[in-house]
């Protein structure tokens, strides 16, 4: 029923709700077509190479910090640990090969357990938690890496080089990516435990009453949602070949625009994979779009606030239940 | 007691949905008068002192004060006109004092630009507690610190004061169960400075499950029942029996409740209750539940009953005593522990605690057991469809699709839903909290057959009713709390309901 409802039949079927639903496909259109107006070559293989480059670590944070909105929590921690997540990766894959990978996807898990159990167990909110927990995680990273970036040797290149690969036509990450994200679809819609998200989400004490393990559920939620970061971060240390403490530092803030752009309702309940891919997209082609237009950096960031504010208001119901955080 | 009356309502109704909770309520009030309201839980005492009040906009009927037409709109406006209503609910801001209580919304008068003149507010807020004899009740105290009944004095007054200003003495109070907090001691003292303001002229209604105090300190008493006001009775004429009956007083229905259904519960005891307690709420509970068996567990609101059946579906923590399950001591931390070993509840409740508002029917059919429609673990929507369509078929649920929100369902078709989601748990022990609260008659007779199949399959059932009525209707065997423990046991076999009034009288 979620995702693309329009091509499923639905008992509440109104044009207005058609239009309210699906307004995300059409969102994403638009800013294509705007940027291939702006530059014809917006479309072109080698653009979209390069777009896949930046969707492929944007995509795993994004589905994972879905769950979280889903759930109608928040996760503000996950650009630090993608930094945390980087900076190891980029610094040690030199030393242990390829099973630096396995270490920071639990460092991930580690890191969700840590944001979940006080979050589901002792009950604090979770945007207090995670924007302390984002304030660690920074931290660390900066001392991890002593203060700045620092690329892999040119010698050792070749351990990480396979991710930037072209295989049919685009990097190798962007097919990791979309596995990871047919592994979230399967999750959101096949598991007992995505089943239970969106009941947590909708009405947290009925679900708990009809006997959804709650505190597990919530728990699992957030380490899906850091593990997500953690591979985010671990691919951006594989494509730009170096460790930098300060990468995650927007990337939360694309994450959640992107899936705001999903169109999913931050109150919980609603939201899907699917729609949070487009969002990852539409969140990606504005952000290309502007450096091929030549719009200074600087301000892409007041860009992706407005849009993420723009996007919540389209997309929120105007009833007194929504609420960004629980 | 002047000609004039102070206040009257017409033809006063009020219908949520398709549900009317309220019909055709016509009562009067003189200046100085002390009016009692009587009546089970949910026979819409509450609603009709909200609609006085303004909290509640009445569906029909018209109301006047002081002869003149009286629309409340609004509790400001009611204030304003002289109506002002405690309620059940403490409503005072704790960590303000009791002078900033008292002014709450009001504080202007005391201002100079700006600033709030504290010493002219603590003045006035001094002689507010006076007039109401509340000398041992500083105003600079901190509402926290002040017990319960305090804090009702205090509420009493400021809601007092309010109305009293605009009234000039001829003021309408509305009190709803002012005494289910305090102690005997306390009650004496309220009742006094209710007196008092009834001799200044003023009326006064009062909601109450305790029928001496009733009969003690009013002047008239209502009786309501289902929504409709059934009888009139003055105080000096009246005694508990006579309020019992005309309480109670209607005939059991058995077809209604399909009595010729009712199981003889087998010997075999699912559910064992031993000494459970609850601090603050109920203790030494113990009682057997049967396979097959209706076991209603009636008592006012307040007796713990909720607390137990909060408990036995792992909604709060015991403190004490012992729950076996099918001869096996169990412990539950959680409703999915208590899930696990076979009990689930349909809460009362059904918008916040019930429904799983912005998901499907399907969805919220499989919550409670989403492993039924799993192949090798994972869940198959289609399974879960076609679940639900059985669901929707025998249990006659109107919806356009199994996939419409729930939300968008008539209370009773949303709450045939939550039974298809127990049911579909295929828990033995069912836990319904007034599994008919706000489901119109139709819908109703419907889960009164349903909850006689559940335990015609071998199900058990432990039952708070809507009402007394359907409890001892639809039970075999009901238990009666008071004051957090079990104060009596009756047998209801099919043929031979005891009679209401020996349940009253031991619940109040």
């Amino acid at each position: 029923m979620r995702g693309f409802s329009m091509w499923k039949r639905d008992g509440d079927f109104s044009l207005n709700e058609l239009f309210k639903r699906n307004s995300f496909i059409l969102s994403a259109v638009l800013i294509i077509g705007v940027f291939s107006v702006i530059n014809p070559k917006f479309l072109s293989l080698y653009s979209l190479q390069n777009m896949s480059l930046e969707i492929a670590p944007l995509l795993p944070m994004a589905c994972g910090i879905g769950f979280v909105l889903y759930s109608g929590s928040i996760d503000l921690s996950i650009g630090a640990v993608a930094s945390v997540a980087c900076v190891i990766a980029g610094t040690y894959v030199t030393e242990t090969g390829h099973w630096i990978i396995l270490y920071m996807v639990l460092f991930g898990v580690v890191a969700g357990l840590i944001n979940g159990s006080l979050i589901a167990v002792l009950k604090l909110p979770s945007f207090i938690v995670t924007l302390c927990a984002q304030s660690v995680w920074r931290a660390m990273a900066i001392i991890i890496s002593k203060g700045s970036s620092n690329t892999i040797p040119i010698k050792q290149r070749w351990i990480v080089n396979w991710a930037t690969d072209k295989f049919l036509d685009f990097p190798v990450i962007l097919w990791i990516s979309l596995a990871l994200v047919i592994l979230c679809l399967v999750i959101e819609r096949k598991t007992e435990l995505g089943k239970s998200i969106f009941a947590i989400g909708a009405n947290e004490k009925a679900a708990r009453l009809a006997g959804v393990h709650t505190i597990k559920i919530k728990i699992l939620t957030f380490v899906l949602c850091s593990t997500g970061a953690a591979i985010g971060g671990i691919m951006y240390a594989y494509k730009l070949k170096s460790s930098v403490p300060t990468i995650g530092d927007n990337l939360y803030m694309m994450a959640i625009s992107s899936v705001a752009l999903g169109g999913t309702l931050f109150s919980g309940g609603s939201g899907s994979v699917l729609r949070t891919l487009i969002g990852v997209i539409s969140v990606m082609a504005i952000s290309s779009g502007m450096n091929m237009a030549g719009v200074n950096p600087l301000w892409k960031d007041v860009v992706f606030g407005c849009v993420l504010i723009a996007a919540v208001a389209i997309n929120s119901e105007k009833g007194g239940r929504s609420l960004i955080i629980k | 007691m002047s000609s004039e009356a102070l206040f009257t309502t017409h033809d006063i109704g009020k219908v949520y949905g398709t549900n009317t909770v309220l019909q055709d309520i016509n009562i009067r009030v003189w200046p100085g008068e002390i009016v009692g309201l009587i009546g089970e839980n949910g026979a819409g005492k509450s609603t009709l002192l909200k609609i006085i009040a303004g909290v509640e906009e009445p569906s029909m009927g018209t109301m006047q004060m002081n002869g003149q037409n009286f629309r409340a709109g609004s509790m400001l406006n009611a204030n304003e006109s002289g109506i002002g209503m405690v309620f059940q609910e403490q409503s005072l801001i704790n960590n303000l004092t009791v002078a900033q209580n008292i002014f709450l919304g009001r504080e202007k008068q005391f201002s100079k630009g700006n600033f709030i003149i504290w010493s002219k507010m603590n003045a006035a807020a001094r002689n507010v507690l006076n007039a109401m004899g509340l000398e041992d009740i500083s105003e600079k105290a901190k509402v926290r610190d002040l017990s319960f009944a305090m804090r009702q004095m205090v509420e009493i007054a400021k809601v007092f004061d309010i109305v009293s200003a605009a009234s000039n003495n001829h003021a309408l109070i509305l009190l709803d169960e002012p005494t289910t907090v305090l102690s005997d001691e306390e009650m004496v003292v309220l009742f006094d400075k209710i007196r008092q303001m009834k001799q200044r002229g003023n009326a006064i209604i009062l909601i109450s499950h305790r029928l001496q105090e009733v009969l003690e300190i009013t002047d008239r008493i209502y009786v309501f029942k289902d929504g409709k006001l059934t009888a009139e009775v003055e105080t000096q004429h009246a005694d508990e029996a006579i309020l019992y009956e005309k309480m109670v007083g209607r005939e059991t229905n058995s077809e209604y409740f399909v009595s010729d259904r009712q199981t003889v519960p087998a010997q075999e005891a699912v559910l064992e209750v031993k000494d459970l307690s609850m601090f603050g709420s109920f203790k030494n509970v113990s009682f057997n539940l049967y396979k097959g068996e209706v076991l209603g567990l009636c008592g006012v609101e307040g007796s713990g009953k909720e607390d137990v059946c909060a408990v036995l579906c792992g909604d709060q923590a015991k403190t004490h005593g012992a729950i076996k399950v099918h001869q096996r001591k169990v412990d539950f931390k959680s409703p999915s522990d208590a899930r696990d070993v076979g009990i689930i509840s349909v809460p009362k409740n059904r918008r916040e605690d019930g429904i799983i508002d912005i998901l499907s029917l399907a969805e919220n059919i499989s919550v409670a057991n989403y492993q039924k429609n799993a192949v090798y673990r994972l869940i198959s929507n289609k399974n879960q469809r076609e679940n639900a369509k059985h669901w929707v078929r025998s249990l006659g649920i109107r919806c356009s699709s199994v996939n419409q929100r729930i939300i968008n369902l008539s209370g009773g078709n949303a709450q045939k839903v939550i039974f298809a989601r127990v049911l579909d748990s295929e828990c033995p022990i069912l836990v319904l909290d007034h599994p008919t609260r706000g489901v119109d008659v139709g819908a109703k007779g419907d889960i009164y057959a349903l909850i006689r199949s559940i335990t015609e399959k071998g199900g058990s059932v432990l039952l708070m009713g809507d009402t007394l009525d359907e409890s001892l209707g639809l039970s075999s065997r009901i238990l009666v709390m008071k004051d957090g423990m079990i104060c009596g046991e009756f047998d209801c076999p099919a043929d031979n309901k005891p009679e209401q009034v020996d349940i009253v009288r031991l619940m109040l």
